[in-house]
């Protein structure tokens, strides 16, 4: 059975473990400054943000409270594409609370727009963006991203939570995959 | 900010679905109690009671004042409505639909019910007999329709002064409110952008009855549908170029509007010619419309938008 490496056929790495690490830290460390005395909720979105998520609120020296968030696409007899639903809903509550919702990458926002939409309905008392890839040339939506690691571009990528189709998520870098036809 | 008409039958549950939106909207009902209580001043015991009971008396002056107690009740629920601004506003009875007919924020709701139906809430509610019920829903009836013929001269039940009709028959009082609450909703975001063009050159789109113009346009609005994005299409049109005498030679109407995002997207799928001229259309807006957030959704874009919800079925933590 092929390793790793081989099952995704990766191209070569975008970003390494160590470039990931001294990221990660310098986000927490600006999260930290900015959240400072204030009540926060981070939030992840399953799957992606799994590793993300684990190494960025450590690297927060907040007393933050922690959750994720996680959804789906159910079929729908009405439309050829079906419905996005929330699959795993928060168990904080985050009325009047800062809520940073944390995602691996973000390309057109729309995922990202729908997690904001629902988070709304809780009442918080504001929502920040923070996700370790951005491509904000294919960014559709008015989302207010405010932390990010990288901007990336159209490639095809997995690890650090990105998968091909569920594989891929526990590669500890990002590596170039070849696109899938 | 809703301001909602509420017109009603005797025993439809109507006054029931005023209260539970009011208290829904954070607001209260504007009813004839309310009007007599607060709109006249101090009404002696002997006209509050004529007032009550007959509509003719609505057409007396004031005490003092050559001005008729109908006169005061239109101008104060005009005023009230002109004034309501970003406030919510329920107005039960009171021909409100007649009322307020000319104003764009004003949502009329007509709440009506089947004779046995509002035979038995109003047998229920009063503890009397359905005998009983049937005369006090004669007289209420009645009351309502004269009330609205002697002072605006107006049938207040022809339907087509409604924006919405709910038949309680089957329905809750709560599936009432949020049907009206909903329509509130969204019409509230189709007078806020018309009002925006008046503040700017731009020019109202808006249609009744969605027309997309490609398969394209058609898939992107369920992607949107399937991420739950509000949209409106085509709403508006942007001039961006005109003539010496000021008649318009370019414009563009971008697709989608994003209420929630308050965002433009413009689609483009087509050939590269007309990706420049759009792209050129773009930058103008940009310059001649400051604030306007605008967007073009590239065949790229949309292409791999696709795929990625065809490869993840709708699932994408990569989308």
């Amino acid at each position: 059975m092929a390793n790793l490496e081989e099952a995704l056929k990766i191209e070569h790495v975008v970003y390494s473990e160590e470039t990931i690490r001294e990221r990660v830290k310098e986000i927490g460390k600006q999260i930290t400054e900015d959240f400072k005395g204030k009540e926060l909720v981070v939030i992840g979105v399953i799957k992606g943000s799994l590793y993300f998520l684990s190494d960025l609120t450590r690297a927060i020296d907040l007393p933050v409270k922690v959750d994720m968030v996680g959804f789906s696409s159910i079929p729908d007899t009405t439309s050829k594409t079906g419905i996005v639903r929330i699959t795993k809903d928060i168990d904080i509550d985050i009325t009047d609370k800062h809520v940073l919702v944390v995602e691996d990458v973000i390309r057109t926002g729309l995922t990202t727009a729908y997690i904001i939409q629902n988070l709304e309905m809780k009442k918080p008392k504001d929502i920040t963006l923070c996700t370790m890839l951005l491509n904000p040339d294919r960014l559709l939506m008015t989302i207010p991203v405010k932390y990010y690691g990288f901007e990336i571009n159209d490639l095809w990528l997995a690890g650090y939570g990105l998968d091909h189709d569920e594989i891929g998520r526990n590669l500890p870098y990002i590596a170039q995959i070849p696109k899938r036809k | 900010m809703a301001i909602i008409t509420i017109s009603r039958q005797n025993g439809s549950l109507g006054d029931e679905i005023a209260e539970a939106l009011a208290s829904r909207l954070g607001t209260i009902v504007i009813s004839r109690k309310y009007a007599l209580d607060n709109f006249f001043g101090e009404i002696n015991p002997g006209t509050l009671d004529r007032l009550n009971e007959s509509a003719k008396f609505f057409e007396m002056p004031l005490p003092g004042s050559n001005r008729t107690y109908s006169d005061i009740l239109v101008e104060r629920i005009r005023t009230l409505a002109s004034e309501s601004k970003d406030k919510d506003l329920v107005i039960l009875g009171m021909g409100g639909s007649v009322l307020l007919s000319g104003f764009p924020d004003a949502i009329h709701v007509r709440v009506t019910a089947s004779e046995a139906t509002r035979i038995n809430t109003i047998a229920k509610k009063y503890r009397i007999t359905n005998d009983e019920a049937t005369e006090v829903l004669d007289i209420g009836d009645r009351k309502h329709k004269r009330f609205v013929k002697t002072v605006y001269g107006k049938d207040i039940t022809s339907p087509e002064q409604f924006d919405l009709i709910l038949n309680t028959d089957r329905l809750s009082v709560d599936e009432c409110v949020d049907a009206i609450t909903e329509l509130a909703r969204k019409h509230d975001i189709r007078v806020r952008l018309s009002r925006s063009n008046e503040s700017s050159k731009t020019i109202d789109h808006q249609s009744r009855n969605i027309s997309f113009k490609n398969e394209t346009e058609e898939e992107f609005a369920r992607i949107l549908n399937l991420y739950n994005i509000e949209w409106l299409y085509e709403p508006k049109t942007f001039p961006v170029e005109w003539d010496a005498e000021g008649n318009v030679t370019m414009a563009i109407s971008p697709d989608f509007y994003l209420p929630r995002f308050n965002l433009y997207l413009e689609l483009t799928t087509m050939d590269q010619k007309y990706v420049t001229k759009k792209n050129k259309k773009m930058r103008l807006v940009k310059e001649l419309y400051p604030g306007t957030n605008i967007r073009i959704v590239y065949k790229k874009d949309f292409n791999e938008l696709v795929d990625r919800l065809k490869l993840f079925g709708g699932l994408t933590d990569n989308s």
